[in-house]
């Protein structure tokens, strides 16, 4: 059922690198209208998945990873259409193809753990899967703006230059997406935090609820994110921490929440995994 | 109908002329509503710029009109023709059509890709149209020229690039800070050079300039000139902590910016600080690039950048060139599948007249026919009709050139002798309209 989404995802992403060496409109034009298209199956996909399980599927590792990509494509439109700025999307559809690889390869069944059907929890997951779409868009606004910098400074005028918007403007950029990530991690993590202890009262021998604590990988690594981006948007507004610092605090983010949200769902041992 | 061009340029005629010839200046409407006036020039349009004053003509007699137009040209600016004669082109046809689309593209203008002709050509089509002085042919004509304009701005990177050092300064500054709107400049110098830097940084729309100098006075009188603030020399450290851009053109024999200058600028600042030192020996200690936040160029710099956008510009003309050609030929085509409609309506006609011709003969043996039938009958001739000009019909319209065209028409008109049916006044497109029966 993802494989469709991954394909337009996949030719959208060879327009829009097409379009970033050659900067042809209509290539241009192709690329966005291939990821319309394919954001379009995704929603698609989702709303099927929605109807086959009753709420939207996110309790499960491959069903979350593939609702972030929808929401991080559907940002990624958002932010070309207002700023008609398709630069971006070279960086973007990588992560975008790389991430949907997943829920393709390996679908998994959507969750019926009773622990996991309460409100908190909806507003928990759908919270920080907005969260990492927008650090993601701010992480490669970032990486760009690095790319930029580098070549402005080293006088070699180049590729990037010629491509990408100015750096007040991937600087302006990334501000709002980190502030947006920001607060939807904010209110995910609240969320998760009152739903854990809902369900500790309500499921007793849960094993994993009862082992959730700041000991644990993702919680623990979750904290380190919001703690990184906190201080991202502090050291923005209180010591004009703006430009490159700003540019590699966001880069820096976006990387943990991969191995947060990647690496350890998969790979380690955490009272997350329902 | 052909077309006409008539003009000088700044590849024809020196500054003085054109400046004699110019229209630009007074009233162009005024000016084409004249030339139109004149019997043989009913459809024109008068492009005027710094760089060129043409007039384009569609119409048939061209010896003639180019006569008028060298009547008008010296009339209007009060010259004798023998004046400016020898210093006017004139194109034709397939030429006419290729010079209008390599001036709309950029291709032709002293600076090649400037921006500002496309706006030009479309503005003195505007004043022609305004004085109903366009027909059929210019209309299509500069319509195409504009979609070539745009075409030629959009695949190529003709216009990209500065092609003066201060430019490319600027153009630097927007890459980095986007809008200079509300962005503070320091210039430090007051010769020429800071002079010309100023006024490029305010139309550039920058939001405040300062400028200082080692003489106050000069400082101020610079500082008047352009709408800036002259700021005492005592407090260029104080004032470079304040400001995103600097730029310095003193003549002082050595470094007037250090690094520990830069350094107590910056330590408070994340973001970039854009240095550009115009000055030989140069104002600013090269090694404040060391410092994270400071973006340093040198007139080298800035002078590698402008030979490059020279040199890619070039390049670029080759593709700008073929995207003309490739027009040009876009639009003769049409321009030929329109002049084969005569011949190809007069074969229709023909054909159609042959067949209600053999229908009236033979309306007596059809009468037999019900109404239904006779109906289908004349349904299948009409198809018969159509199928057998398809092809001759496309053919036609894809004829190679203007020569070949007219040896086919005269060859359709002797095979068919289409001309001794022109009298026949029937509607070709719907024949079946004067069905016979009801």
């Amino acid at each position: 059922m993802n494989l469709l989404p991954l394909l337009l995802y996949g030719a959208a992403a060879v327009a829009y690198a097409l379009h970033f060496a050659r900067r042809q409109a209509g290539i241009g034009r192709t690329a966005t209208t291939l990821l319309m298209a394919a954001a379009l199956v995704h929603t698609f996909v989702v709303a099927m998945q929605t109807m086959e399980v009753g709420h939207v599927p996110i309790s499960n590792p491959s069903r979350a990873i593939s609702t972030a990509v929808w929401l991080l494509s559907l940002s990624y439109l958002y932010l070309e259409i207002t700023t008609n700025e398709r630069a971006m999307g070279v960086f973007v559809l990588p992560i975008v193809v790389a991430l949907q690889l997943i829920p393709t390869l390996n679908p998994g069944v959507e969750n019926a753990n009773p622990v996991l059907n309460s409100g908190w929890f909806f507003v928990h997951v759908a919270s920080l899967l907005s969260a990492y779409a927008s650090f993601a868009l701010a992480g490669v606004l970032g990486l760009t703006y690095v790319l930029q910098f580098k070549e402005i400074k080293k006088k070699q005028l180049g590729y990037f230059y010629t491509r990408l918007p100015s750096l007040q403007i991937l600087d302006a950029m990334n501000s709002r997406a980190v502030v947006v990530g920001w607060f939807c991690l904010t209110i995910g993590v609240v969320a998760g935090v009152v739903w854990a202890a809902q369900a500790r009262a309500a499921f007793a021998n849960d094993p994993n609820l009862q082992a959730m604590s700041l000991s644990d990988p993702k919680v623990f690594i979750s904290i380190v994110t919001w703690a990184v981006y906190s201080f991202a948007m502090l050291s923005r507004w209180t010591m004009g921490w703006t430009g490159r610092r700003a540019a590699w605090l966001s880069a820096s983010g976006f990387a943990i929440v991969l191995v947060n949200f990647i690496a350890v769902s998969y790979l380690l041992p955490t009272s997350h995994n329902f | 109908m052909n077309l006409l061009l008539l003009g000088v340029s700044h590849r024809t005629a020196p500054v003085d002329l054109r400046e004699k010839l110019d229209f630009s200046s007074g009233d162009v409407g005024a000016a084409v509503q004249e030339l139109a006036s004149r019997a043989s020039v009913p459809e024109c349009v008068v492009l005027s710029t710094c760089n060129r004053s043409e007039v384009y003509v569609a119409n048939e007699n061209l010896e003639r009109t180019r006569r008028d137009i060298i009547d008008f040209l010296g009339q209007f600016h009060g010259l004798p023709s023998e004046a400016f004669t020898e210093h006017l082109f004139t194109l034709e046809g397939r030429e006419a059509v290729e010079h209008l689309f390599r001036v709309a593209a950029g291709l032709d203008s002293a600076l090649v890709g400037e921006p500002q002709i496309l706006g030009q050509v479309k503005e003195a089509f505007q004043k022609a149209s305004e004085r109903h002085c366009i027909g059929p042919l210019l209309r299509s004509l500069f319509d195409r020229s504009f979609i070539v304009g745009k075409r030629v701005r959009k695949e190529t990177a003709l216009g990209e690039g500065a092609v003066s050092v201060s430019f490319e300064a600027v153009a630097i500054a927007r890459k980095i800070f986007g809008k200079l709107e509300g962005r503070r400049v320091l210039v430090i110098g007051a010769g020429d050079i800071s002079t010309l830097t100023a006024q490029h940084l305010r139309t550039s729309g920058v939001g405040e300039i300062l400028i200082t100098s080692r003489t106050g006075a000069h400082a101020q009188t610079l500082a008047e000139q352009v709408d800036a603030r002259a700021v005492p020399w005592r407090e260029l450290s104080a004032t470079l902590a304040t400001v995103d851009i600097v730029v310095s053109a003193t003549g002082a024999p050595r470094h007037v910016i250090t690094r520990s200058q830069i350094e107590a600028a910056t330590r408070r600042r994340s973001q970039p600080l854009y240095i550009v030192d115009l000055a030989v020996p140069r104002d600013v200690d090269p090694s404040v690039v060391d410092i994270e936040q400071v973006i340093l160029y040198n007139i080298d710099d800035l002078q590698a950048r402008v030979q490059q956008n020279l040199t890619s510009r070039t390049a670029e003309m080759e593709r700008a060139e073929a995207i003309v050609h490739e027009e040009v030929a876009g639009f003769l085509a049409r321009q030929r599948s329109l002049s084969a409609v005569p011949t190809i309506k007069a074969l229709r006609k023909h054909f159609y007249a042959i067949r209600d011709a053999e229908l009236l003969r033979r309306e007596g043996k059809l009468a037999a026919l019900s109404p239904e039938d006779y109906a289908r009958f004349e349904d299948v001739t009409r198809l018969m009709i159509e199928r057998l000009l398809l092809n001759p019909t496309d053919q036609l319209k894809a004829l190679p050139d203007e020569e070949t065209q007219v040896a086919y028409a005269e060859m359709l008109n002797r095979l068919f002798r289409l001309s001794e049916h022109d009298n026949i006044d029937e509607d070709v497109r719907s024949p079946d309209a004067k069905s016979r029966r009801p």
